[in-house]
């Protein structure tokens, strides 16, 4: 290692350290660069770079050796990761092992991770909704975390600013509870969610079907050129890495970006033991770097740091960033963190066919995925037995059927020749969970992983909201469903565990109150004004929307804060 | 390097054969590498023979061409439990055996007319599970997955693209 630890305080001093180059720590990099901050970005994993280590983007799928197919042994040594939809032939050099980063999971969870640089951005389902105040406003209404110390005007501002730099294509569907944003082209929905989405305006005041909306440039603009980035070309081959940068990622946008200031200093394989709390100054110095190979321990100094590891990974490293001070954590005084965990409910679908509309297919590929049916229950006020509500994913595609019975010249013409068959329609629950004290992450006593960081416990699990809700879900869908005449409806619960939605948020909340949450309306540890947590760990509540936009608006903002305060000289 | 092309056309005509796709491999033994399995070169040529029957050339190539049978071998070596594993070599011996009692040939040696007879009948009793219908069930299978999947195909018959750059929602089709 280049770093000989003799004058580290001078040669491994920055001005802002950010911890993670995922999704929120690509935009963190790109603000401080960008306004001319020596900024030092920390990734445990290896380095990916924009299309150069997309070793897969351009294959065919018969240049896989299994077509795509796990092999056996892979599953069997990964029964955590297999379970993940990307985790396949083409992606899975994007995700950890099962073995490589073991954790204790005291309940079942699935704990889906992306150690590279880009982290899970490069693998995302890139759908972004913003939030709306019956979002933010959530928790003091239904009495439950604690209230959000931010509403919708608060954001709305900085949802602009980085869905214009990312690029986010939608419609402006005019809606209360999903606010419009600064959109390119949405991608259309076919003919039969075209088709329910007038079944549902005809028959119910407030359930509607949208085009999903997507971090694809549908239509891209300078800004996104400026970025290297062109239009998206429908392959929906996403979680390999997009070649032209079609999708959003740190690696094709925030980071290169960042990189072209001059100002990034990207250190890949730097796994983050802890941030260092000088009890003598009485602040936060910087943080303790253990090298991923040489397992050389390196300590890096900068005024400000940024936590953005990854929801539960932000919270490992703040339980385990000991001091006098903070004999529990890095700014836990009020002993809430890592506590108030929870995640998205994706434990039912439902599918079905629909006779009708057969004059049509369609042709190419959707990388919105279809349409989205924004949280209809619990908006405007409470109307069932459960707290909050479900966002549902509803998508209609025909396939090729290709009769494989018989043998010989007979059973090769029915494969050649398909028929199309009729359209088949799905839907996915996206619900809101409530956080609890009891759904709680905590640092192993016993065990370490080989960085010496102690081992995450996982204590998350579902609750009796969670299931009422789940009911409903499939009670209305199936009602809306019969509503627009489809036939053979098939509600599917499956048993997945918390995780698998890769939603988990919390931990270290925002909130008013230093004595029930971590960090204030900025984003900022109530008692380590240098310290900002922007990934999912800091979510008060879960809403129903896919959070990474949420994250980015966050961050983008809190850097804002940040820069100012250091300007002001409120951070030193 | 001379010395090396006649061995090779030793081996070949050692072992009865007019094409392998690869002639350095140990003599008796299936040509594609495999961990777990143990298959005799006379098994693969049934196997291929089966997938080529299964799906025979025609104006296009068929099984055998595109080397589906080493295909099949390769997925049920790495993706099938040991179990589904042995299933498959016992109902290969089984179906081997049955060929010859019917016709005191192995199945590469019969005509086709006769292949297909055996081969429609195995098609008919998928519903009984034993060895055999494991073996047919999985040959089969894969040997479409292997078809359809195939560069020839995807690139020749069924276009698959790489680079669509367009969707459309309502795309006109015939409605059969």
């Amino acid at each position: 290692m280049a770093n000989i630890n003799i004058d580290a305080a001078k040669t491994n001093t920055y001005d802002v350290i950010v911890i993670g180059s995922g999704i929120s720590g690509g935009w963190a990099a790109k603000e401080f660069t960008e306004k001319g901050l020596k900024t030092l970005v920390l990734e445990r994993g290896r380095d990916v770079q924009h299309i150069k280590d997309y070793p897969t983007t351009n294959k065919y799928p018969f240049e896989f050796e299994h077509r795509g197919e796990l092999t056996l042994d892979i599953k069997k040594d990964n029964p955590i990761v297999s379970r993940c939809y990307a985790f396949k032939e083409d992606a899975m050099h994007f995700m950890v092992k099962d073995k490589e980063h073991p954790y204790v999971q005291e309940k079942p969870f699935d704990w889906i991770r992306g150690y590279q640089v880009g982290g899970k951005s490069l693998l995302w389902a890139r759908q972004t909704q913003r939030w709306s105040d019956f979002d933010f406003e959530g928790p003091a209404r239904d009495d439950f975390a604690v209230d959000w110390p931010i509403r919708y005007q608060d954001i709305a501002p900085w949802y602009t600013y980085v869905e214009k730099f990312a690029g986010i294509a939608g419609n402006k569907d005019g809606l209360p509870e999903l606010p419009d944003g600064d959109f390119l082209p949405g991608f259309p929905l076919n003919a039969v969610e075209d088709y329910f989405k007038g079944v549902l305006k005809s028959k119910y005041t407030n359930r509607h079907v949208i085009s999903a909306r997507c971090a694809h440039l549908s239509q891209p603009k300078q800004i996104h050129f400026d970025q290297g980035r062109a239009k998206c070309q429908n392959r929906t081959l996403c979680q390999r890495g997009c070649p032209f940068g079609g999708y959003f990622s740190s690696n094709a946008s925030t980071l290169p970006w960042a990189a072209k200031t001059g100002n990034l200093t990207l250190r890949p394989f730097s796994v983050v033991q802890s941030v260092i709390y000088d009890d003598e100054r009485g602040k936060v110095t910087g943080v303790r770097v253990v090298d991923a190979d040489t397992k050389e321990t390196t300590e890096f100094f900068a005024k400000v740091i940024f936590v953005n590891a990854g929801a539960l990974n932000s919270n490992l490293i703040l339980l385990n960033s000991i001091s006098k001070r903070f004999p529990d954590g890095l700014g836990n005084d009020s002993g809430v963190l890592g506590k108030y965990v929870a995640f998205h409910n994706y434990s039912a679908r439902i599918s079905a066919e629909y006779e009708g509309l057969k004059q049509f297919a369609t042709d190419g590929r959707n990388p919105a995925g279809g349409g989205y049916i924004p949280r209809f229950r619990n908006v405007f006020k409470q109307e069932t037995n459960f707290k909050r509500g479900y966002a549902a994913g509803f998508g209609a595609s025909r396939y090729m059927h290709r009769d494989q019975s018989g043998v010989g010249e007979t059973l090769k013409d029915q494969l050649l020749h398909g028929e199309l068959g009729p359209w088949v329609v799905s839907s996915h629950m996206m619900g809101e969970t409530i956080p609890k004290e009891s759904n709680a992450v905590s640092l192993s006593s016993t065990k370490k992983d080989d960085w010496g960081v102690p081992l995450l416990n996982i204590s998350v699990d579902y609750d009796e909201n969670d299931e009422l809700m789940k009911k409903d879900y499939l009670a209305q869908l199936t009602e809306m469903f019969s509503e627009a005449g489809f036939k053979k409806i098939t509600p599917n619960t499956n048993s997945q565990s918390p995780g698998l939605d890769i939603h988990e948020m919390g931990g270290a909340r925002m909130g008013h109150d230093p004595k029930t949450s971590l960090l204030n309306k900025w984003n900022q540890l109530h008692t380590c004004k240098n310290v900002f947590v922007t990934d999912g760990a800091c979510m008060t509540s879960t809403s129903t929307q896919n959070p990474s936009l949420t994250y980015m608006a966050l961050t983008a903002r809190a850097a804002d804060y940040a820069m100012k305060e250091m300007k002001k000289g409120e951070i030193l | 390097m001379e010395r090396r092309i006649v061995i090779k056309q030793v081996l070949i005509l050692a072992a009865g054969l007019t094409l392998l796709p690869s002639c350095l491999k140990q003599q008796g033994k299936s040509t594609v590498l495999l961990k777990n399995l143990n298959v005799s070169l006379d098994q693969e040529y049934i196997l291929a023979e089966i997938a080529e029957t299964l799906i025979p050339k025609t104006d296009t190539p068929g099984a055998k061409q595109l080397n589906l049978h080493l295909f099949v071998l390769k997925m049920l070596d790495d993706c099938y439990e040991n179990s589904d594993q042995k299933k498959f070599m016992s109902g290969l011996g089984q179906f081997e055996d049955h060929t010859h009692q019917l016709y005191n040939k192995s199945f590469k040696d019969l005509p086709r007319p006769q292949q297909l007879v055996l081969l429609n009948e195995l098609d008919h009793q998928q519903d009984i599970v034993n060895d055999l219908s494991v073996f047919y069930k999985i040959l089969k299978s894969r040997t479409i997955d292997g078809y359809l999947n195939s560069k020839y195909v995807m690139t020749n018959l069924i276009i698959w693209e790489l680079v669509p750059g367009r969707y459309t929602g309502y795309f006109p089709v015939k409605s059969a």
